[in-house]
C-alpha cells in the first residue's frame, strides 16, 4: 500500500530529523538536512529554506538540496509583495502553485524559472511567539500536484523547525554575547576589574587589573581587597566601608589613592558594586576602576596654568585681552577693563563683543582700531593709540594697545591678543613738555638778544665789542636751530650756512659746502657753532672770504667708528689766499675756542693748520 | 692778578666742569687767587683720575653737578668725601636736588662770579692747614 509506505517513510523522516535536532548544534547542517530529508521524501530531490534578513528586506536562500553550491548561503531576493515567497509568509499557511506558468497570484523569481522549475510550494516557518522566520519552499521541475497528505507533513515538519531553529539561533547569540563580554573585558587594560567573595577576598583578578595594580592573577586571588588601598585608608577601614556600603546601598564609590604592587600610588575612580543572587543572597563584589592618575596629574597642571594665568591678568593694572581669531570675540578680558574703559565688562562680553567694544571707540579712530584686529589676525605684531569715549563720565581718553598674534601647534594664528592701557595722561604732559620747550627756547633767545642790546648800550659797537657782538649772535643763531628742529637736536649743514650766510655774500663756487644729514646734540651745537663762527670771521676778515679772491670748502661726513660709535669729520679748507701769517695768531681766543673747546667736553679732536695758501682745519667729534 | 699771601695760595683744588668756557674761567680765577687748579675736567672718569694721583693730595674742590649725557658729579662728591676733601657744587640747575646725601653741601648758582666763587673756595679750605707741596 504505497500510501501507507510513504506515511511511513515521512514518519521515518520527521523521527530521523527529530533526533538530529536534538543531537546537533550546528544550524547549517541541520537546515541542509532538513532539505535533503524533504526533498527524498517528497521525491522532488530538491528543497532549500530561504531566511528572512529583516534589516533589508530580503530573503536568502540559507540551505537547500538540488541546487548549485554558487546559490545556497549567497543568493539574495528582495521580499517584494508580487513574489509567491512573499505571499506565503503573509498567508501563514502553505502555498501551492501546480504550474507557475498558469500562476497568477505572483510572479516566481527569475532564478527558479532559469532552474527549470514549474511546481513549486511555499511553507512559511515561524518562530516560537510568531515571528516568521523565513520558508521552506519544495519545488519541482514537472507540472505536480501536491497531496493533502504532502501539505499536511510539510506544515508538520514546518511546524518542528520553527522551535530548533531558535534554539539554535539564541544558542549562537548567546554564545557571542558571552565571547563579547570576555574580549570586552579582558581588554579593557585601563580598567582594573575584579570580583571578591562576601568576605571581601579577590575571587577574580582581570587582566586590567593586573595592569593597574601589578599583581597577577595567581598573586592576588585569595588576598583581601585591602591590598590595592593605602595604609592610611586600610587604618581607616575604607576598605570595610566600601563594602558595608555596597551591602547596604549596593553601590559605593571608590575615588581615591590607590596602592600599586611596586609601592607607588595610582589614582582610582570607580566604585564597588554588591552582587547578590536574583533572591537576595549575597554572592560578593564587583570592583571596576579607571587609573586616571596621569588624566588627573594633566587636570592638576592645567589647573594651575590656568590659574596662574588668572592671577596674571586679575592683578595687571594694564588690560590683558584674548579673542577667538576666527570670530574675533572676546575669550578673555581682564578687570582692568573697567578702570581703563569706564564700562563693566559684562557689557561687552555679551552678543557681538566686537561690536561692543568698538561702539566704545571714538568715531574718528574705529575704523583704524578695528584694522589693527584685523592686520594681527593676519599674523602682523601692531602697535597703536585711540581714543576711547568713556562711558563712566563720557571724557575721551587715549588707549595704547600692543597687540600680537598667538599661534597655534601648526602655526595657524588661532587667538589675537594684547595689552592697553590709558595713556592720557602720559600724553598730555608729553604736550605739556613740548610746550614748556618751546617757552624756554624762546625765552633763551630773548635774554640773548637782550644781553646784546645791555652790551651794545654799555660797550659800543667798536673792538672787543664788535667781537663780543658777533659771538653773542653765533649763539643766538645756534639756539635758533635747535628750536627749530623742535627738539634738542641740530643739523650740521645748517648750521654751517647759516653761519656762512651771516657774514658773507660770497657764494659757489668760491664756497662749496657739502655732507650728508648729521644731528648734533645742544651740548654739542653751542661749542660746534662757536668754533664755526671763529673759522668764519677768521675766513672774512683774513682768509678765503676776505675779498673774494680765495676758495673756501667745507665737507664733512659721518662713519661708524667702532661698536654703536660714529665719528663726524669736517674739513674746513680755504686756499688761494695771500696769508698774513702775523694776524691769524694773533686771534688767540678764536683758536684757543677751535682747539680746546671741542676737545675739552666733546672729546672731539681739532687739527689747525696755517697752510701756504690759507687755514685748514679738520674737526673730528663723536657723535653721541 | 696773584695774591701772594692769600689763604688760597699753593692749595690745590679740582674743578670739575663740562662746559669748556666756564672751566677756563674758574681756573683763571682760582689761579689768580693763588690756588694750583688741578684739571679742569669735563667727566667723572677724569676727575677720579685725578684724586687717585697719590702725590697730588688735593685741599679742596668745585663741582658742577650736571655732566650732560646724563652724568651728574655725585660719585666724584662720594669719592672726595671718602678722603676727606672738603668741596662745594657750582650749579645751573634750579630743580629741586634729588639727592639727599648730598643736599647739605653749599651750592653755588651759575653764572658765577670771580668774587664769589674766590671766597667760597677760600672758607672752604680755611678749616684745613695746607698740604706741604
Amino acid at each position: 500500500m504505497p500510501d501507507f509506505d510513504k506515511m511511513m517513510q515521512r514518519q521515518q523522516v520527521l523521527a530521523d530529523f527529530g533526533e538530529l535536532a536534538l543531537r546537533s548544534s550546528d544550524l547549517d547542517r541541520i537546515l541542509a538536512e532538513a532539505c535533503r530529508l524533504v526533498g527524498e521524501a517528497l521525491g522532488t530531490g530538491r528543497a532549500k529554506i530561504l531566511e528572512i534578513v529583516h534589516a533589508e528586506r530580503q530573503l536568502l536562500v540559507r540551505a537547500g538540496v538540488g541546487w548549485d553550491p554558487g546559490i545556497i548561503g549567497f543568493l539574495r531576493m528582495p521580499m517584494e509583495e508580487r513574489t509567491s515567497e512573499t505571499f506565503a509568509i503573509e498567508a501563514g499557511e502553505p502555498v501551492i502553485s501546480r504550474d507557475i506558468a498558469a500562476e497568477d497570484r505572483f510572479d516566481v523569481p527569475r532564478f527558479m524559472k532559469e532552474a527549470g522549475v514549474v511546481a513549486l510550494v511555499n511553507v512559511p516557518v515561524f518562530l516560537p511567539g510568531g515571528r516568521a522566520y523565513g520558508l521552506l519552499q519544495v519545488d519541482d521541475t514537472r507540472p505536480r500536484d501536491f497531496g493533502q497528505d504532502e501539505i499536511q507533513f510539510l506544515r508538520t515538519y514546518s511546524t518542528l523547525l520553527g522551535p530548533v531553529i531558535d534554539r539554535l539561533l539564541l544558542a549562537r547569540a548567546l554564545r557571542s554575547t558571552e565571547e563579547r563580554f570576555r574580549l570586552t573585558v579582558e581588554a579593557a587594560l585601563d580598567y582594573a576589574i575584579l570580583l571578591s567573595d562576601p568576605q571581601d577576598r579577590i575571587t577574580d583578578w582581570l587582566p586590567g587589573a593586573q595592569a593597574v595594580f601589578g599583581w597577577t592573577a595567581e598573586e592576588a586571588v585569595g588576598q583581601p581587597v585591602a591590598i590595592t588601598f593605602t595604609p592610611e585608608d586600610r587604618a581607616s577601614g575604607q576598605d570595610r566601608w566600601e563594602t558595608e556600603t555596597a551591602r547596604k546601598e549596593g553601590v559605593a564609590p571608590n575615588v581615591r589613592w590607590h596602592l600599586r604592587k611596586d609601592g607607588q600610588r595610582v589614582f582610582i575612580e570607580g566604585s564597588t558594586r554588591a552582587l547578590r543572587t536574583p533572591d537576595g543572597k549575597l554572592l560578593g563584589f564587583l570592583k571596576i576602576g579607571q587609573d586616571v592618575t596621569e588624566r588627573r596629574a594633566a587636570e592638576d597642571r592645567l589647573r594651575e596654568s590656568e590659574e596662574r594665568f588668572r592671577q596674571f591678568g586679575e592683578a595687571s593694572s594694564d588690560l590683558i585681552w584674548v579673542r577667538d581669531a576666527e570670530t574675533l570675540q572676546f575669550e578673555y578680558l581682564s578687570p582692568a577693563f573697567e578702570a581703563i574703559y569706564g564700562e563693566a565688562r559684562e557689557a561687552v562680553l555679551s552678543g557681538d563683543t566686537l561690536q561692543r567694544w568698538a561702539d566704545l571707540i571714538h568715531p574718528d579712530d574705529r575704523e583704524r582700531a578695528l584694522s589693527m584686529i584685523h592686520r594681527v589676525r593676519a599674523g602682523e605684531r601692531a602697535m597703536s593709540a585711540f581714543r576711547i569715549i568713556r562711558p563712566s563720565d563720557g571724557e575721551i581718553r587715549w588707549i595704547e594697545n600692543t597687540d600680537f598674534p598667538l599661534y597655534d601647534s601648526t602655526g595657524r594664528v588661532q587667538r589675537v591678543a594684547g595689552l592697553a592701557k590709558d595713556v592720557t595722561e602720559a600724553r598730555m604732559s608729553a604736550a605739556r613738555l613740548e610746550v614748556l620747550v618751546n617757552e624756554l627756547q624762546h625765552r633763551s633767545r630773548n635774554l640773548l638778544g637782550v644781553i646784546a642790546s645791555v652790551a651794545s648800550k654799555t660797550l659800543g659797537e667798536e673792538g672787543a665789542a664788535a667781537d663780543f657782538q658777533a659771538r653773542l649772535r653765533a649763539l643766538s643763531r645756534a639756539q635758533g636751530l635747535l628750536s627749530r628742529y623742535g627738539s634738542n637736536i641740530a643739523e650740521v649743514g645748517a648750521l654751517v650756512r647759516a653761519e656762512l650766510a651771516a657774514h658773507t655774500e660770497v657764494h659757489p663756487p668760491k664756497v662749496a659746502v657739502s655732507g650728508p644729514q648729521v644731528l648734533l646734540t645742544a651740548r654739542q651745537v653751542q661749542n660746534f657753532s662757536l668754533a664755526l663762527h671763529e673759522l668764519t670771521t677768521n675766513a672774512v676778515k683774513y682768509g678765503a672770504l676776505r675779498d673774494g679772491k680765495g676758495q673756501l670748502s667745507v665737507t664733512w661726513t659721518a662713519e661708524r667708528i667702532g661698536e654703536g660709535e660714529r665719528l663726524l669729520t669736517l674739513d674746513w679748507i680755504e686756499s688761494g689766499v695771500d696769508l698774513q701769517p702775523e694776524k691769524v695768531t694773533r686771534r688767540g681766543y678764536g683758536r684757543q675756542l677751535i682747539e680746546k673747546a671741542l676737545s675739552y667736553a666733546l672729546r672731539a679732536r681739532t687739527e689747525f693748520v696755517l697752510g701756504e695758501d690759507g687755514v685748514r682745519c679738520r674737526i673730528q667729534l663723536p657723535l653721541e | 692778578m696773584s695774591t701772594a699771601a692769600g689763604p688760597l695760595v699753593g692749595r690745590r683744588i679740582l674743578i670739575v666742569e663740562d662746559e669748556y668756557l666756564i672751566a677756563e674761567a674758574m681756573e683763571e680765577w682760582l689761579s689768580g687767587a693763588g690756588a694750583k687748579v688741578v684739571g679742569p675736567v669735563p667727566s667723572v672718569e677724569q676727575a677720579f683720575e685725578l684724586i687717585e694721583e697719590p702725590e697730588k693730595v688735593l685741599d679742596g674742590a668745585v663741582l658742577d653737578v650736571n655732566l650732560g649725557r646724563g652724568e651728574t658729579a655725585y660719585p666724584v662728591a662720594d669719592r672726595l668725601n671718602e678722603r676727606g676733601v672738603p668741596y662745594l657744587f657750582a650749579t645751573g640747575d634750579v630743580r629741586i636736588i634729588d639727592d639727599p646725601g648730598h643736599r647739605k653741601r653749599l651750592r653755588l648758582e651759575k653764572p658765577l662770579s670771580r668774587q664769589q666763587l674766590v671766597r667760597e673756595v677760600e672758607r672752604l679750605v680755611s678749616g684745613s692747614p695746607a698740604h706741604p707741596d
